[in-house]
């Protein structure tokens, strides 16, 4: 109905041109399209002046989740007993779930942008509700059922090929599950350059013409020489410093704290550190996109970190296999000390006739490793250090009918990445596993997905704990572990 | 005994009436309050003795707002109703009806010491939304431009913003006036100062009307629609005007009222 008013605003400003109409009457028909479009659910949204654009989207989702996962025959140390794992020992997790996001995103007048969306759960790497989880509150409480903020962000594109982002923003640095788990929203600022250029080889074809077809509609003729070879390249550096963790007050009252007894294997007390802990992005790629779709992706990235944050100082040890399962699932498992990674995501696209396919993986070092497995008191793990990934995938989803598989393999040593970033479905957020994944999805309509993922994983070092948080079975090490979901997806 | 107090409550009720159907409530548009009405409420009073008028010319957002509000019978605006405005009005049962009462340009004007004489449209945005600041960029002599606009709730404020500014805001070191006669007058005396007024009010002393992209606003210019900053001003209505309002609509809109309309600085209808 708005757009019938405006378009019609436009169609009496030309009846009164034309002088087929008067001013009078046009205003008079004007004022009646208003009134109407003003009772309509859309012309009862107001929005302010500056927005020049606005965007609702989101999506719900129903799951089913099973997660399960097993000891082996000598560790960790001691028999099971109620609530407590021990050797031979497995835990089974089965739940029903939803999730809802919600977002607004939009333009402002002189090339700024805006973002805001909410998310159910909590926790910065799930927004998923389980059904009836509530503790007390009877049937279908609504505890757990709490809305949160999970971007909000604005940012400025009024340089050309640069967008400057700040907030609580969407993930700008091109990553895998391995390394980044897509729920995470990172806070602090972004900086992004992207510039295409095109190249063109051989060819010498003359000018295409303009035809029309009642049946195509408008379309071009195929020049009548030979087509030239075209590439095309993206160039992109995204800059990024996240604000990892804020300590509060930088300078406190009294002598520095430090944290009370011994961890783990970490002998003596230690400082609070006072300073703000920041992660520091830095990736520099490019992609290359030959002719027929084949493109090939690469974006080399290193992440450093700088100070100790008031919560993620304690040095990592990631559990062990040789006490009982309390004492390992309670080492450090979120540390985030003698990590320098160097990361490299790459994807390679072609088709098969009408078949899209990829194959897709990552490499990532983490160059501290040494000091990082000396830490965690294991000083001879040093090569632990390593995190891979590879696979292959047919098919798409952007249209009802559309279908896709994707298959990888992906292992991650335990002293290879930060495990507070990686993705908790995949390998139960642990590190020192490796397993392998398949995802398989069908369009049911454009806007709906139903989905089935399932991967097995399998402990790398049997000598080391498989760290990592937040986890969904309470076993370190944890020597198998198994995850299925089946997802049906609402996009809007 | 009992029937005194009724009979006379009675008497003031109906006396109340009859003394409000001689009184007309109009209020809305300094544009239009300040000089255009006020005359032609004189002339329509000459003509309709015991006629008397309640004019408040306060920006015409108060206007609208006084006949949703149903405190006025006739609502002065210089800009179309807004959908919100609209809205709130048919959600009190209340139709608020546009009649056209008077074209008006709205000009732009510079000291007259100024040697800018002509702007293209670009440049107008540019100087009103402050992404310019000194007359040395749009062909001047040099010197911070001074910008003076009408106050928010002005039908002209957002009038002009929606016809010469792309709806930008205006430049954050633009000075806000009470009327047109204040932004001519602000002008005349600033060598530096920027602003814009109804037609009525361009014979102020001091300043110079500026062309836009070659256009002049004139009686021509502004019927033929070739003036970019062409407008209609409206008496606003609940439906279909009646009584007295609508012998002040016909009045205004009819042979006489545009003669007023003319002189005062306006361009007619017709």
């Amino acid at each position: 109905m708005s757009m019938f008013a405006q378009d019609a605003g436009a169609l009496l400003d030309l009846l009164v041109k034309k002088k087929l109409i008067t001013d009078q009457e046009a205003e008079e028909v004007r004022a009646e399209l208003t009134k109407q479009v003003s009772e309509t659910s859309g012309g009862k949204w107001k929005l302010s002046t500056p927005i020049t654009e606005v965007e609702l989207y989101g999506d719900i989702r129903l799951r089913y989740q099973y997660n399960g996962g097993q000891t082996t025959d000598n560790s960790p140390l001691g028999a099971h007993v109620n609530g407590i794992a021990g050797h031979d020992d497995s835990q089974e997790r089965e739940r029903e779930r939803y999730r809802l996001r919600l977002g607004v995103r939009g333009t402002l007048a002189d090339d700024w942008f805006f973002g805001i969306r909410f998310e159910t759960n909590a926790s910065s790497r799930s927004t998923n509700v389980t059904f009836g989880d509530e503790a007390s509150g009877g049937p279908f409480a609504k505890n757990s059922d709490t809305v949160n903020v999970g971007q909000a962000y604005l940012g400025y594109k009024g340089f050309k090929d640069i967008t400057l982002t700040g907030g609580r923003m969407p993930n700008p640095m091109v990553s895998t599950l391995m390394v980044w788990d897509p729920d995470i929203n990172p806070e602090g600022l972004a900086e992004q350059w992207k510039h295409t250029f095109n190249f063109e080889f051989g060819g010498g074809s003359t000018a295409s013409t303009e035809a029309y077809s009642k049946e195509s509609g408008k379309g071009f003729v195929a020049p009548s020489a030979s087509e030239s070879f075209k590439l095309k390249l993206d160039l992109f550096v995204n800059f990024g410093q996240f604000v990892y963790d804020d300590s509060n007050p930088e300078n406190p009252l009294g002598p520095r704290a430090t944290t009370t007894g011994q961890v783990g294997r970490v002998r003596g007390n230690q400082l609070i550190p006072n300073t703000d802990a920041f992660l520091l992005a830095w990736q520099v790629g490019g992609k290359l996109t030959f002719p027929n779709n084949i493109f090939l992706q690469i974006a080399p990235t290193i992440y450093n970190y700088t100070g100790n944050g008031d919560s993620f100082n304690i040095h990592y040890q990631g559990g062990d296999p040789n006490v009982t399962n309390a004492v390992s699932l309670a080492q450090n498992q979120t540390g985030i000390n003698s990590l320098l990674i160097f990361d490299l995501p790459w994807e390679i696209g072609w088709k098969i006739g009408e078949l899209p396919m990829h194959a897709f993986g990552d490499f990532a070092v983490n160059l501290d490793g040494d000091d990082r497995a000396r830490a965690a008191g294991h000083p001879g793990f040093g090569d632990e250090r390593y995190a891979y990934q590879a696979g292959l995938g047919v098919g798409q989803l952007k249209q009802k009918h559309d279908w896709q598989v994707d298959v990888w393999y992906q292992h991650t040593e335990q002293y290879a990445l930060d495990p507070n970033l990686v993705d908790d479905d995949i390998f139960d957020g642990r590190q020192n596993m490796h397993g392998v994944a398949v995802k398989a999805g069908y369009a049911l309509s454009d806007a709906v997905i139903f989905s089935v993922t399932w991967n097995y994983a399998w402990r790398i070092n049997d000598n080391l704990g498989t760290g990592g948080t937040p986890i969904a079975i309470g076993i370190n090490p944890l020597d198998q572990y198994q995850w299925f979901v089946a997802d049906l997806n609402i996009k809007f | 005994m009992k029937l005194t107090p009724l009979i006379l409550a009675l008497a003031v009720v109906f006396g109340l009436a009859e003394a409000k159907a001689d009184r007309l409530v109009i209020k809305g548009s300094d544009t239009l309050g300040a000089k255009l009405v006020p005359q032609l409420a004189e002339h329509f009073k000459a003509e309709h003795p015991g006629t008397t008028f309640d004019i408040a010319a306060e920006g015409s957002t108060t206007g609208i707002a006084a006949i949703i509000d149903g405190t006025a019978e006739i609502g002065m605006a210089s800009r179309r109703a807004k959908s919100s405005e609209v809205g709130a009005a048919a959600a009190k049962g209340r139709n608020m009806k546009p009649t056209i009462v008077a074209y008006d340009g709205i000009a732009v004007i510079v000291n007259s010491g100024n040697p800018v004489k002509s702007l293209t449209k670009k440049q107008v945005e540019q100087v009103f939304t402050g992404d310019v600041a000194d007359w040395s960029a749009v062909g001047g002599s040099g010197g911070t431009i001074s910008i003076y606009t009408r106050n928010t709730s002005s039908g002209t404020y957002s009038e002009f913003k929606e016809l010469a500014m792309k709806k930008r805001d205006y430049g954050k070191t633009s000075q806000k006036m009470a009327g047109n006669e204040q932004i001519a007058a602000e002008v005349g005396k600033n060598k530096n100062g920027v602003g814009y007024v109804g037609m009525a009010y361009t014979k102020a002393s001091g300043v110079r009307v500026v062309s836009i992209d070659g256009a002049t606003p004139s009686v021509k210019s502004v019927q033929d629609h070739s003036y970019p900053y062409w407008r209609p001003t409206f008496y606003y209505t609940n439906g279909e005007p009646a009584g007295l309002a609508k012998q002040f609509l016909d009045y205004t809109t009819g042979s006489a009222g545009q003669k007023i309309v003319a002189q005062v600085g306006f361009v007619p209808i017709k």
